[in-house]
């Protein structure tokens, strides 16, 4: 496939992002519903961090050295990065309202037990994580149609 | 997504130039190849000063290598 430096690099970090959340998130959401204290998430949340610097790092390096480029955008680039910010704001909007009706849906009924802050403070990563994937998804969809 | 209204003769003013490369074409312009193969495959609008640019490029003026299809 014929790709620009940007579209190269968004899929590195869809892979990267996608790969470091399919291990940090289930173990984070078991600690945080199984330990109280947040000092229970550092060493996961420590480990998720070097592990996606390294993983981007290691790989922008390589397409930076192959291509040649310095990594600008033109406007076409900022043109799809515009789109696909605008897009993933959705996702982010409707994971935010998602999250905050399933905390006061669980605060309100007697039944069920209430969302723990450990487990609200993961679900907010999730959501930011979830509409960066969707951005970078967006951004590839854009740059492929218009190849 | 679909063509865009604005046309172009970008492929025959390169060929019309020396061959010019998209490459090249690129260069003048400021913009990546792949911009240039999306502009000439009319899936991209290009901006009026990349376009003024591109004219410049084939020292044509602007209506000689975009057009509009209402």
């Amino acid at each position: 496939m014929d790709m620009t430096f940007q579209e190269k690099s968004a899929w590195g970090l869809l892979i990267g992002i996608g790969l470091v959340s399919f291990f940090y998130f289930p173990a984070a959401f078991d600690i945080a519903d199984s330990a109280p204290h947040p000092s229970a998430l550092i060493g996961i949340s420590i480990a998720g961090v070097i592990a996606l610097i390294v993983i981007e790092a290691t790989y922008h390096a390589v397409i930076a050295g192959s291509s040649g480029s310095d990594g600008s955008m033109d406007e076409r680039d900022a043109m799809i990065d515009m789109r696909s910010e605008r897009n993933s704001g959705y996702v982010l909007a409707v994971g935010l309202f998602w999250l905050v009706g399933h905390i006061v849906a669980t605060h309100s009924l007697a039944e069920t037990e209430p969302v723990g802050a450990l487990t609200v403070a993961v679900w907010i990563l999730f959501v930011l994580t979830a509409s960066e994937v969707a951005k970078l998804i967006f951004q590839i969809w854009d740059y492929r149609a218009e190849a | 997504m679909g063509k865009t209204r604005v046309r172009n003769n970008i492929r025959k003013l390169r060929f019309e130039h020396g061959e010019m490369t998209q490459q090249q074409l690129a260069e003048h312009v400021g913009v990546t190849r792949q911009t240039i193969v999306a502009i000439e495959k009319e899936k991209y609008s290009p901006s009026l000063e990349a376009a003024f640019l591109i004219a410049d490029a084939f020292a044509e003026p602007l209506e000689n290598v975009f057009s509009f299809e209402r």
